[in-house]
């Protein structure tokens, strides 16, 4: 039997979006040691995706890159992408760990007996050595096969073998195994000998004295929706696709009907096609849709002038600093605002989208014609704890916080915090914010713990404050 | 030297045998994924004639999308598809619009897709 290999952190952070890295440069810069551990082939989240941040309108690469940047290049954080999380176990183990705050007890290197948290973590295969591949893409460029690129959306393609987008970090090329059909160029063309077909998945163990559990959103699906055509419809995509496509680097470069090439004369966009909306699941608000929407417009109505751009909405939520004024500004830019939910979509003539929607004001049952039609999914949680640790969800499942008015990063398991919108849908601003929250609860948590065994009196304790919930 | 010798050739013999046996475990790889592999080779044939087509058509002009789609036989979206990878992998540049279409032209040697 394979022995599993043991790694010892402060903190494990699950996820590498914005807010996994912001709770791990937030940890890590008070001298913990910090593991970050990411589903994903790069760190970044859905923010190194985006096209511009709002209500700032400041692009949304030069904020995340940067935070990227520094969490590859911080001796306290440790990067794991690739990996999944089977299981996590709060276990009372005999320790001789050496604790890397300046607060640690003198004597660290005497043996405890104290709870830990052991993640058991599975590195999937990427066929490519991540030692020896240099990011040079000279297997991308060889390689004959195209596969449909989920990073832009799916309007684009990239190879078998790729660098996940072009500012990934790390710079390590995955083979997709799916697709590829061992021709062996890549191998031959590698100036490193860094493809390894042979490569397997392994499992192997994180232990630390606190996790954060930054596992972020996904979006609802336009195929569980009837009503909007159930996917199948040309030119009706949903909002992360129309980020790419209003990206500076985006599959077309420009804003273009993805069923044609041509440039959308009528855009429209139709809010709370997955939230509020029992028959998805999702009764409640997803949040920052409206914002967005309104970001796009706004976007939209700079790179194409003379496009006629309408957002149909049920109600506008523009709750945030400056976000009333940013509402405002877009109508006054000449975005029009129609108060209706739209009922159906369906295909019209020529690549055109026909909507139909109930006037507000008295018009009654109105269609209406567009180029390109953008849904606002619902925003819904991406991870579940279900079978892998002892952390309860809410009945949206998103994380269950014990105290979320005033510690809105507490979990039920002790030692376990959660930020951003793994508790719930928030926007960027508010997860950065809560990112800041759990890093300090994680060290006022392991202040208490390695307190404890010097036999100081805690700061304060999560069961204090559990009472206080 | 003598000594020198018979370690190459050691050595020579070392990596044959590990070449040798890393072919060997190859053509096991293969065989084991013969389905996949069937699958994906005739994805890339079809692809590989879709590409062909497409740069046929540039050859002769630069093209809006429902121009190449009209001249290859392929609908519009899978055009577009691979027209937005040639670009990606600079095979083709974007030319002047025309009537809300923009135009694409080949590009010279590049990252090659084909």
């Amino acid at each position: 039997m394979k022995s599993i290999q043991t790694t010892t952190f402060d903190v494990m952070v699950i996820g590498g979006g914005i807010a996994g890295l912001q709770t791990a440069l937030d940890i890590a810069c008070q001298d913990y040691s910090v593991a970050v551990v990411e589903k994903g082939a790069s760190i970044g989240g859905k923010m190194i995706r985006l096209s511009k941040v709002f209500p700032t309108l400041d692009c949304a690469s030069c904020i995340t890159t940067p935070k990227m940047a520094a969490a590859a290049h911080n001796d306290n954080i440790t990067l794991f992408t690739c990996c999944d999380v089977k299981s996590i176990k709060r276990e009372r183990t005999l320790s001789t760990q050496n604790i890397s705050n300046s607060i640690s007890p003198q004597n660290n290197n005497t043996q405890r007996n104290r709870f830990v948290l052991k993640a058991v973590v599975t590195q999937r295969a990427r066929y490519v050595d991540a030692d020896k591949c240099i990011g040079c893409r000279k297997c991308e460029y060889e390689c004959p096969v195209l596969v449909s690129d989920v990073e832009q959306g799916g309007f684009s393609a990239r190879k078998a073998i790729s660098i996940p987008f072009s500012n990934a970090i790390p710079q390590i090329a995955v083979l997709d195994a799916d697709n590829c059909m061992l021709c062996g160029k890549c191998e031959k063309i590698c100036p490193t000998h860094a493809i390894n077909y042979f490569q397997e998945s392994y499992d192997f163990v994180i232990q630390a004295n606190s996790i954060v559990l930054a596992t972020g959103y996904e979006m609802t699906s336009l195929s569980d929706k009837p009503q909007y055509g159930m996917g199948k419809i040309p030119n009706v995509i949903d909002a992360l696709q129309m980020e790419r496509l209003l990206a500076p680097h985006g599959p077309y470069n420009r804003v273009l009907r993805p069923s044609d090439g041509k440039e959308p004369d009528s855009i429209a966009y139709i809010q709370c096609a997955g939230s509020r909306d029992r028959s998805m699941g999702v009764p409640y608000c997803s949040r920052f849709c409206c914002m967005y929407a309104i970001k796009q417009a706004m976007l939209l109505s700079g790179s194409l002038p003379l496009a006629e751009i309408r957002i149909y909405y049920m109600d506008i939520r523009a709750f945030g600093k400056g976000y009333e004024q940013f509402y405002q500004n877009a109508k006054a830019m000449g975005i029009e605002f129609v108060k209706a939910k739209v009922a159906r979509v369906d295909a019209g003539e020529d690549g055109s989208v026909t909507l139909q929607y109930e006037d507000q004001n008295g018009y009654g049952m109105v269609t209406m014609n567009h180029d390109l039609v953008v849904a606002s999914m619902g925003v819904i949680s991406a991870w579940s704890p279900k079978g892998i640790c002892n952390v309860s969800q809410g009945l949206d499942n998103f994380i269950h916080t014990i105290n979320s008015k005033l510690s809105p990063t507490l979990t039920d398991m002790e030692g376990v915090f959660v930020a951003g919108a793994a508790a719930g849908p928030k926007d960027i601003v508010d997860t950065i914010t809560e990112a800041g929250s759990a890093a300090i609860e994680v060290s006022k948590y392991l202040r208490y713990l390695y307190g404890k065994e010097r036999g100081l009196k805690p700061v304060s304790t999560i069961s204090s404050l559990k009472a206080v919930a | 030297m003598v000594e020198e010798n018979i370690q190459q050739h050691k050595k020579t013999d070392e990596l044959s045998k590990n070449l040798d046996k890393k072919a060997d475990a190859m053509k096991a790889l293969r065989k084991s994924c013969k389905n996949r592999i069937d699958r994906v080779a005739e994805i890339v044939r079809e692809q590989k004639r879709a590409l062909k087509a497409i740069r046929a058509q540039l050859a002769n002009s630069p093209s809006t999308i429902p121009e190449i789609a009209a001249s290859t036989d392929m609908p519009t979206d899978i055009v577009l598809w691979y027209v937005a990878a040639m670009k990606k992998y600079g095979q083709i540049a974007e030319k002047e619009k025309d009537d809300g279409y923009y135009r694409y032209s080949l590009q010279g040697e590049s990252h090659v897709i084909d």
